[in-house]
């Protein structure tokens, strides 16, 4: 008797053999970019460029080119440094969480959302470097034996817990990144027929055999690291929350922050992730990769972090009211109906009331209505940022310091060069490096399954 | 023939046959070189520890390393003393007593010098009569180091020697048939009697002095009142009730300083003086008021008579003419004379320059029994001295032609008289002495550069009895001459101006040969013989003083004003704008309006309202304003910004003077709008003045204070002075001063007590504490610059003052009553939204509060934990450091601070001309030498703050460690502590038991600024009292 178990939705569509998967993982390194691809770098080598300008004039001039003042001490800068950090969220909680609970949709995902992870986060460290008012100093912060008497750094600071973690982040993410792709290197390694190309990616795939040793060990360094990437992906939102939560200005004194900001860091990075790969899925024809699946996944879970999200922005309000601190509750006010209330009504509705809409499966599963909503999400949670950083600064305690902030051109001017240098490394991945884990996507082929099947049936075989 | 000396080399060569001689002659070297030793030895030479390339390494190391030294930067432009001055340590300041006079305001001053360099401005305390030093005087080191002073006499364009103008300017005077020196208030008893001596030798020699701010018009009542054309003297310090009617005797009245006086007036006790003012534009005085009454400028001569009225009612005295009134502000006078009676001793000011109004303010403090006892007849002030008739006839004269030679001394009448540009180019020898090319001296055709008054010797008699006498400080900077010098060569006289000077202060003012180094040291010498002026008279000289009454008071009541009103007011900052020039002063802000670099005209909100003006603010919060074209008196000035001043009499409009300078210096030049051009007859106020709207854009303002309410919050703690007197401070949360109590599992705590930081031991050596009185508080601004002077604080200049990027490290905020509170919107049934909103509105007529905020030096600091490189720590004698090269910059401190008194530097503020090229004290050569060398200048991209003046302290306690005794207390000042004349600010160790401060701690109005944040700071208040009724 021949039974046939009801059988999920197969992750990867359209019939693929593993010859299928090597070819068409390669093909947007082995052949030459399109020309959408060299418009869309061209556009972010500009950006990147004039970032770059910028940040140059600042360090030459003097943080006074941007729009602070001595009220508002961070605005754009630290607002920037929030929410890339929280986008790189997305691509840790992708590869290593869901590694770890056997989320096997992940795979034609994490590579990216990896990449993305990394290179939001070099954007990210960026800011705490060039907001110093003197750049040059900046290895104080690090606890390196000196010279200057006994000269140590302040353990007490929550800025300086960031340094630490966001340097470990990024180094275990780069890791982790890494030991994923190796085999994928090797494949293109064996692949490669120019000299150049094979040296460059036999030197990257680190003499990778494809023996069952290397597979144990990769397996097990991935399992490791994957350990030990997850408890990052709390802490660091916990930690960056924690440099506004242990301070005293009211707004930014709030006990919710830590997993406010981890929800909303991820939150933001899904929403990211659905930004990049909504574009390459379509610019590479990788339909069958990331599929309609992925997308309502990922959708699901931009819904849930949104509510929780949501949940948080409430709580904060509801706390503010109840704990009868009058600058608290002034500083909650203001948010909603003082001067810039604009702001956080963009962020309300962007953060609260768009992902919302993701309980309807039409939409859900609507990848233009996904594309506009990513975004959407993003610019949000841009402004949740601004609203805490800038409208908890503008009006604290003495109103005789009360101002407002108003970027300059060198403010946007760097956080246009961040989104542009992001792109430039992204653009640059996805013509060098395997876009999809291909060496973990075959483990999920169904090459025994439904394609055997149907290569039956097309054959006339019983 | 030249002998050919012989030296002997030693006491050998003298004996004959010396066997030691004989040895050197033969033998060059005496003893063996032990050439064979070192170089002989080979098996030595192989055990060396030296090789040969250890030796080139050392050689080659030794050769770098003096490489490598040699390319340390040369110090450049500094210069050692060849002969050491005996009083000059390297370090150690000098204090000097001095003068400051400048044509406005007088100050007896010491000055501190270091190095040779005078840095700083203090007032000279033991002075009897105007030590005490305003903002401006306090600014003042840095117009010395002014680099657009003139540096050479110029004749038509071009240098010359002094020697040869002098003589030629002294042939002009003396041949011409009309010459005539205008100056401006002489005060110099040795200079004035060589002029009126000159002047009554030389029939074609005239004197004619005026005022920058006439008061001739008060001077003429007094002349007719008294006989002596001089205002007189105040004493304030006993006085109940102070009445003021117009007139801002905190900051300018007859040119004495009555701050003190004023502080003293108030101290706490049941006897607390009262104040109540009466005024259109709010100044400062009007601001300090336990009772404001908002008034028209025409208003205030009917308030005066209506005033006169009731206490010549009350005391049976005959009435005058009935004050044209209307019932409101009738019944606040009748109000007030009631009060005057009831007062054991008062006295009524009143402002502006109206004659009859000033006979009228006699005759009221006549009529209370002011008259020498608070009101000084017999001791009059000689700073206002100007005379408006002699000055309009010179004008009428200039314009006829009939001048050939004008000496315009220190002066700048083209800035500051209407009408004298046009006249002045029908003189044909005009001659300056200024400090630079003025408005007046650039059209002069000479021009005779005198040295700043730190560079001079000088005498003043400011007032009967006080002579001062001011020693320079400094060698002059520039090929100067002294002022009195100048006038004495003009006038034929070719002596040193110091012999000059003390030969006469030998002759007529010290007793017999004695006292003149005494009198240099001290700044001063208290005559016996308190008057100089002969034929002094009293007012019982004067017959017909019913008379002079009587018909002032009819004048008044016959006075008819009509349409919007406008008076003309100084800024403490600019005064009437002589040190125009001056960045620390032009960034300091106005203390009611907050806001620098500028003068616009002040309006009531209503009033703004109806003219469709408005003031707004933009994105980044800056202030702008609309701008208009006003006409007064039939002058025309076009695109003057309007600022909405809360306090404001409808009707009314203000604007500053001593802004609108054209020829002032890179600082100065067309700051704000020039007043003194609608300004007629040496009146303070003008009528029927046209305001329209111009179609320009908005004006935009540098303000640092954009909030002017306190939305509620409890900032600035206020009693009236019956609670404070009568009902406890503490008592159980329902006494005047408590402290907020927080409820935990261990009862109600403060902030102190409910908190988990580990607590610094401060029992332990000194602990460095600040109490601030608010109720003393007078706002006027010199400790802002005394801050400024003290701890190079740099001036950003306007753009950046509008980014709110002030540097300063001391701020004085000031706050208005708002007619929203909480129980108006718990009664009204007024949402929190609206509550807020309302809140942010200040009153039309509101109270007024002056905090002074700087660092608050927290025990428990929240910008000490969160620098992420320990650049800011906490000391073990409480203060909050700052070590700027440990600074990063991450600003993360400033945003952490609930007192937002940390200031970044944003730019490079010193060396840096391209963008703060104004802020010369750091940007030039010369202003540079201002700077106080105790105190790092900081560098771009650090964060800087209130020190507490940690260098004073830390000199003062070497100071006393080198003499092995404690601190005393008081020996240690900070700059703001010194400048404070009221002294509001007080200074101290804490941990001294018997000290000031320790029972200031104790007292029971002290409070902590945000104490529920749990701070702790080392700097605290003292509960505003007001005096109401």
């Amino acid at each position: 008797m021949h039974y046939e178990s009801p059988i999920r939705e197969p992750l990867i569509l359209g019939d693929k053999n593993y010859h299928d998967v090597t070819v068409e993982v390669a093909r947007p390194i082995e052949t030459a970019p399109p020309r959408s691809w060299w418009i869309a770098f061209s556009i972010s080598l500009l950006l990147f460029l004039w970032g770059v300008g910028n940040i140059l004039y600042t360090i030459g001039t003097g943080i006074g080119t941007w729009g602070l003042n001595k009220t508002v001490g961070w605005a754009w800068d630290i607002t920037n440094f929030v929410w890339w950090v929280g986008i790189g969220h997305a691509g840790t909680l992708i590869s290593a969480v869901l590694l770890l609970f056997r989320q096997k949709w992940r795979m034609s995902i994490n590579r990216s959302a990896e990449a993305m992870t990394i290179f939001s986060v070099i954007q990210a460290a960026l800011f705490p470097g060039i907001h110093m008012g003197r750049i040059w100093l900046a290895y104080f912060v690090f606890p390196i034996p000196n010279q200057f008497g006994s000269l140590w750094v302040n353990f007490n600071s929550p800025l300086l817990w960031d340094v630490f973690a966001i340097s470990t982040y990024f180094s275990v993410s780069v890791v982790f990144w890494y030991v994923g792709l190796i085999p994928d290197f090797a494949m293109l390694r064996d692949r490669a027929i120019k000299p150049v190309q094979k040296h460059v990616y036999t030197i990257l795939s680190f003499g990778w055999g494809g023996k069952a040793k290397h597979w144990q060990r990769f397996e097990e360094v991935s399992l490791v690291l994957a350990g030990l990437a997850t408890p990052l992906v709390l802490s660091v939102h916990t930690i960056v929350s924690m440099d506004f939560a242990t301070s005293v200005i009211p707004g930014w004194h709030t006990t919710i922050f830590p997993p406010y900001f981890v929800a909303g860091a991820i939150f933001s990075g899904f929403a990211m992730v659905q930004t990049l790969l909504i574009i390459m899925r379509k610019m590479f024809r990788m339909e069958h990769y990331i599929t309609i699946q992925h997308i309502e996944m990922m959708n699901i879970v931009i819904m849930l972090t949104g509510s929780i999200v949501g949940v948080a922005y409430i709580t904060e309000l509801f706390i503010a009211w109840y704990s009868g601190v009058e600058y608290e509750q002034y500083a909650f006010l203001n948010r909603a109906t003082g001067p810039y209330a604009w702001a956080y009504w963009s962020m309300m509705t962007c953060n609260v009331f768009s992902p919302q809409l993701m309980w309807v499966k039409k939409w859900r599963t609507n990848i233009m209505f996904t594309f506009i909503i990513s975004i959407v999400v993003n610019i949000g949670m841009w402004f949740e940022r601004f609203v805490i950083i800038v409208t908890s600064l503008h009006r604290d305690y003495l109103p005789s310091s009360w101002t407002m902030f108003s970027p300059t051109f060198v403010d946007i001017g760097i956080y246009l060069g961040t989104i542009g240098f992001f792109f430039v490394l992204f653009l640059l991945y996805a013509r060098t490096f395997p876009v999809i884990a291909q060496a973990e996507l075959k483990t999920i082929l169904k090459s025994s399954g439904e394609s055997q099947k149907k290569h039956h049936t097309e054959d006339g075989h019983h | 023939m030249a002998e050919v000396k012989k030296y002997w080399k030693g006491l050998e060569e003298l004996k004959e046959s010396s066997p030691i001689m004989d040895n050197l002659r033969q033998n060059e070297f005496a003893s063996e070189m032990p050439v064979e030793d070192f170089l002989g030895n080979g098996e030595m030479l192989a055990g060396a520890q030296t090789s040969r390339r250890d030796f080139l390494k050392y050689l080659g190391f030794s050769t770098a390393a003096a490489a490598l030294a040699a390319c340390e930067a040369p110090i450049v432009e500094s210069i050692p003393y060849v002969v050491k001055p005996d009083s000059v340590l390297p370090g150690v300041p000098n204090y000097y007593a001095s003068n400051y006079y400048d044509g406005h305001d007088f100050a007896s001053i010491l000055v501190k010098t270091r190095e040779g360099r005078p840095i700083k401005v203090d007032a000279n305390r033991d002075a009897p009569f105007n030590g005490s030093a305003n903002a401006r005087v306090q600014a003042a080191a840095l117009s010395l180091y002014d680099n657009s002073r003139l540096k050479s006499a110029v004749k038509e364009g071009q240098e010359v020697e002094w020697s040869s103008i002098l003589a030629e300017v002294s042939k002009e005077v003396a041949k011409a048939k009309s010459a005539v020196l205008l100056s401006n208030t002489i005060i110099s008893p040795t200079i004035s009697e060589a002029i009126s001596e000159f002047e009554l030798t030389h029939s074609n020699f005239k004197h004619i002095s005026y005022d920058a701010l006439s008061l001739s018009g008060k001077l003429d009542a007094w002349q007719e009142l008294t006989g002596r054309r001089a205002l007189p003297c105040y004493n304030i310090s006993q006085v109940g009730l102070i009445v003021s009617i117009g007139a801002d005797f905190l900051s300018d009245y007859n040119g004495q300083s009555m701050t003190s006086d004023y502080s003293k007036s108030r101290e706490l006790s049941k006897n607390m003086a009262r104040h109540i003012q009466f005024e259109s534009v709010m100044s400062l005085s009007g601001s300090n008021a336990d009772k404001r009454v908002r008034v028209k400028p025409s208003e205030q001569s009917q308030v005066l008579l209506a005033i006169y009225n009731e206490l010549a009612k009350a005391k049976g005295e005959s009435q005058l003419a009935s004050a044209n009134l209307d019932a409101k502000l009738m019944q606040d006078a009748a109000n007030t004379a009631k009060e005057l009676m009831k007062a054991s001793a008062s006295v009524v000011f009143v402002g502006g320059n109206k004659k009859e109004d000033e006979v009228l303010c006699y005759a009221i403090n006549k009529l209370l029994g002011n008259l020498d006892r608070s009101v000084l007849v017999s001791k009059r002030s000689r700073l206002r001295a100007g005379n408006d008739k002699a000055l309009n006839q010179l004008i009428a004269e200039m314009n006829a032609g009939k001048v050939d030679v004008l000496i315009l001394d220190s002066v700048n009448p083209v800035y500051n008289v209407r009408g004298f540009e046009e006249a002045l180019a029908k003189v044909k020898y005009k001659v300056a002495i200024a400090d630079r090319l003025d408005e007046t001296s650039s059209k002069s055709n000479v021009v005779l550069p005198m040295h700043h008054g730190f560079e001079s010797w000088s005498d003043a008699l400011p007032v009967d009895g006080v002579f001062n006498l001011g020693q320079p400080l400094i060698r002059p900077l520039f090929n100067t001459m002294q002022r009195e010098e100048i006038l004495l060569a003009v006038m034929g006289n070719s002596s040193k101006y110091y012999d000059y000077l003390r030969s006469y202060w030998s002759s007529n003012i010290l007793p017999m040969g004695m006292g003149w180094n005494q009198a240099v040291h001290d700044g001063f010498y208290m005559s016996e013989k308190s008057e100089i002026e002969a034929g002094e008279a009293s007012s019982e000289l004067v017959t017909n003083y019913d008379e002079i009454v009587a018909s002032s008071g009819k004048q008044i009541s016959t006075a008819k004003a009509a349409g919007i009103e406008i008076s003309f007011y100084q800024k403490a900052s600019m005064g009437v704008g002589i040190l125009s020039n001056n960045p620390w002063l032009q960034e300091m802000p106005d203390p009611l309006t907050r806001a620098s670099w500028d003068n616009y005209l002040t309006m009531s909100a209503s009033q703004a309202k109806e003219l469709g003006l408005e003031n707004s603010n933009t994105s980044n919060g800056s202030l702008n304003g609309s701008k208009v074209d006003i006409t007064v008196n039939g002058i025309t000035l076009t695109e003057v910004p309007v600022y909405i001043q809360p306090g404001q009499t409808y009707g009314t409009v203000g604007l500053a003077l001593g802004y609108g300078r054209t020829m002032a210096g890179k600082a100065g030049n067309n700051v704000g709008v020039n007043a003194f051009v609608l300004l007629q007859d040496g009146m303070h106020s003008a009528s029927d003045v046209r305001i329209e709207k111009s179609a320009s854009d908005d004006h935009e303002f540098a303000c640092v204070q954009l909030h002017h309410t306190m939305m509620g919050r409890d900032i600035v703690r206020e009693v009236t002075l019956d609670t404070f007197l009568n009902k406890p401070a503490k008592a159980n949360g329902e006494g005047w001063n408590e402290r907020t109590t927080y409820e935990t599992y261990e009862g109600a705590l403060t902030s102190d007590d409910a908190n988990l930081w580990k607590d610094f031991d401060h029992k332990t050596g000194h602990f460095w504490n600040l109490s601030i009185d608010l109720t003393k508080c007078i706002g006027c601004g010199a400790c802002v610059i005394a801050c400024h002077a003290e701890n190079n604080v740099p001036v950003v200049g306007k753009d950046e003052v509008r980014r709110s990027r002030d540097m300063h490290w001391l701020r004085i905020d000031r706050y208005f009553s708002s007619d929203m509170n909480e129980e108006v919107a718990q009664e009204g049934n007024i949402g929190a939204i609206d509550m807020f909103n309302a809140m942010e509105e200040p009153s039309e007529s509101p109270e007024v509060v002056f905090q002074p905020v700087m660092c608050q030096h927290c025990n428990h600091a929240p910008c000490e934990t969160v620098c992420p490189v320990a650049a800011t720590t906490h000391s073990a004698e409480g203060l909050n450091h700052m070590a700027y090269n440990r600074c990063i910059g991450t600003r993360y401190c400033a945003n952490n601070c609930p007192y937002k008194v940390r200031r970044f530097n944003w730019f490079l503020y010193h060396d840096n001309q391209d963008q703060f090229d104004v802020n010369y004290a750091m940007n030039d050569d010369l202003g540079k030498m201002v700077l106080n060398p105790d105190v790092t200048v900081r560098s771009r991209g650090v964060m800087e703050k209130c020190s507490m003046c940690i260098q004073r302290i830390q000199y003062g306690k070497l100071e006393a460690k080198k003499e092995g005794r404690p601190v005393a207390d008081g020996e240690i000042q900070t700059a703001c502590a010194q400048a404070c004349d009221t002294g509001a600010i007080r200074f101290g160790d804490a941990n001294d038991s018997q000290s000031e401060i320790a029972k200031l701690k104790k007292d029971d109005r002290m409070y902590h600024l945000l104490d529920e944040v749990g701070t702790q700071p080392s700097v605290f208040y003292q509960t505003k009292v007001r005096n109401k009724a």
